[in-house]
């Protein structure tokens, strides 16, 4: 159980350097601080080692949306993937929203929009109400866990926005998603 | 200078390449012969080829087979020259002539005769004055003309197509297309970096209603005068804003917002924009068309568990269920007598264009390829337009309404999808 935490703390280490590494815009305060904070910790170069391994897990299209390797558990992670003709939140996502949560309650300037989207089946406008339900039901998550409606927005795209161009099964896994986008307050 | 002209180049060639091209892919058996002969020019050559326009057009009706105008024996322009063996001898059984003469300024009279080459005698006798930059036009209305004469039904060339094109490479991805019918002369309406979707006539054919996340990334609901180029949100509320559909009358909206918590049917006066709630389920209600008569809408609906068919009647609030074949029926559209609803239908996994004739409650599968969508009918009922794809691409086909005629719009133009086909303008 420890190992695990101290997995999530360390590829957030990882990722947090990264940023701060390449990014040339000037960066929010509070993160600054954030970074500070960790990078006496731990040195960087570990974190790829004790990165979990779910190689054993088999990522078919039909498992895509909850297989742990696409959720860190930290803001990180930033898509949510859904299963065909389904808007329930996949249990291996709990983790990431939960620290999503965290981070909102916290920085009460943060926003994040909720971007819905489903893959290329069926009829475009019933795709947008289809994709509209999965983001509401992570705002839905993330306001069980405390976050202010005020720094929740959804907004549904249905099939109009496909992240893998794909007609095939595994292209349309990784379409039925929504993305964490922060429009304020980035962590 | 080179680098300047070579741009030039490249704008006309992307102008080019943004027509599509039609191709026949399933005619009928029983199409009829006719012969359009090149019509004869006086003095100066004018660009455009009358007659090759109108001899597409009856083409890609399905029901008529031009003859091929190398095969002609005699190219007669007047009545008086007709050397009718000529034709019969090819098993023509119409014949259409016609000259373009100059009037004087930039205009020209372009007249036109139409035949029966059995009887030998004349059906129509028309002319037109026009300058050269409207002979499309002309061609295509006299298509309609003859059309309309030798089938009863009044021809739809002369009418317009809103479709949206994605290319991901460009500065603006997302465009809204306005091209004639047989996909020339097309013109960008408005490019977007953002989503661009559901484009709908006015019934008068001088608006386009249409959702676009512009700006923000949000959906609005705008009102674009084609006309005159200005238009105007008239939808912003929260969450979605999206399938309009023009009443009739032209006065108001249909439309689908989730302002209330999710997608919901309202109605929009355009005049006092006044918002009326249509439905009120727990389930996803949109994708609404109006009947012919204004008095319902027919509309997709999640009320029974998977998107089925369903029309409301405005006056009473009471919807009753149209669709009961298979799990997925969606998307509809009405032919313009009330009679035929043309829908999005799932059959084995794959996505198809149906049709279903309401007073005879029939039904039939009209496409079997996959990934068919947003069908749209023509405003003489006889053919649907539809979006599908093929290698991996989106691109336009239309279809006759009793499945017998098959015609494939490839654009080099990267996505092509949800066509939009005009009324009569």
């Amino acid at each position: 159980m420890r190992s695990i935490a101290m997995n999530r703390l360390m590829v957030a280490v990882a990722a947090t350097a990264f940023l701060a590494a390449c990014s040339s815009k000037p960066v929010e305060e509070d993160v600054v601080e954030e970074i500070d904070d960790i990078t006496v910790t731990e040195p960087v170069e570990d974190t790829e080692s004790t990165k979990p391994d779910y190689s054993h897990i088999p990522l078919t299209a039909e498992g895509f949306h909850n297989h742990p390797s696409h959720y860190d558990g930290t803001t990180n992670t930033r898509i949510i993937y859904f299963a065909f003709d389904r808007s329930e939140i996949p249990s291996a996502a709990f983790d990431t929203l939960r620290a999503h949560a965290k981070y909102l309650r916290s920085n009460n300037n943060a926003k994040v929009r909720l971007e819905g989207h489903t893959d290329e089946r069926g009829t475009r406008e019933y795709n947008v109400a289809l994709a509209e339900r999965r983001s509401k039901a992570v705002q839905q998550f993330l306001r069980v866990q405390g976050v202010s409606s005020a720094q929740l927005q959804t907004v549904s795209y249905g099939e109009e926005k496909p992240q893998a161009k794909g007609s095939d099964e595994m292209s349309w896994a990784k379409n039925r998603r929504v993305e964490l986008n922060y429009t304020a307050g980035n962590p | 200078m080179r680098i300047v002209w070579s741009l030039v180049l490249l704008c006309f060639a992307s102008v080019a390449q943004a027509n599509l091209v039609i191709e026949i892919t399933q005619g009928r058996d029983d199409a009829v012969p006719i012969a359009v002969v090149p019509f004869a020019t006086q003095g100066e050559k004018v660009a455009e080829d009358i007659a090759a326009v109108v001899s597409a057009d009856l083409h890609r009706s399905g029901l008529f087979e031009p003859i091929d105008r190398n095969d002609l024996l005699s190219r007669p322009s007047q009545g008086k020259d007709i050397i009718w063996r000529d034709f019969r001898v090819l098993k023509s059984e119409y014949l259409v002539i016609g000259r373009v003469e100059e009037k004087g300024g930039d205009e020209y009279k372009v007249a036109y005769e139409l035949y029966d080459v059995q009887q030998g005698n004349q059906l129509l006798n028309e002319s037109f004055t026009a300058r050269e930059n409207r002979f499309r036009d002309v061609a295509h209305t006299i298509a309609d003309n003859i059309f309309e004469q030798l089938t009863g039904i009044p021809g739809a060339f002369n009418t317009k197509i809103l479709y949206v094109t994605v290319n991901d490479g460009d500065k603006y991805p997302y465009q809204l297309q306005y091209a004639d019918a047989d996909g020339h002369r097309t013109k960008t309406i408005l490019r977007s970096k953002e989503p661009i979707m559901s484009p709908s006539w006015s019934p008068d054919g001088r608006k386009v209603a249409y959702v676009s996340f512009e700006e923000d990334g949000l959906p609005k609901i705008f009102v674009h005068n084609l006309v005159t180029a200005e238009r105007q949100v008239v939808s912003q509320s929260e969450g979605i804003n999206g399938a309009p559909a023009w009443s009739p009358d032209g006065q108001q909206l249909a439309l689908t917002l989730s302002k209330d918590g999710h997608a919901q049917i309202y109605t929009l006066d355009l005049r006092t924009n006044k918002l009326t709630r249509r439905t009120h389920t727990r389930s996803l209600e949109t994708e609404a068309r109006w009947m012919p008569d204004g008095q319902s809408l027919v509309f997709t609906s999640g009320r029974g568990g998977g998107p089925q068919i369903y029309q409301l009647d405005l006056r009473s609030g009471k919807a009753k269920r149209l669709t009961f074949n298979g799990p997925y029926n969606a998307r509809p559209d009405i032919t313009p007598d009330g009679r035929h609803l043309v829908y999005v239908h799932r059959k084995d996994g794959q996505y198809q264009i149906g049709v279903q004739d309401l007073k005879r409650n029939t039904f039939n599968v009209l496409t079997t390829s996959n990934l068919n969508e947003s069908p749209s009918v023509a405003p003489n009922g006889t053919m649907v337009i539809y979006g599908s794809r093929q290698g991996g691409k989106g691109v336009l086909e239309a279809i006759s309404i009793d499945g017998k005629v098959r015609v494939a719009l490839p654009s080099e133009a990267g996505e092509v999808r949800e066509p939009a086909w005009s009324p009569f303008l």
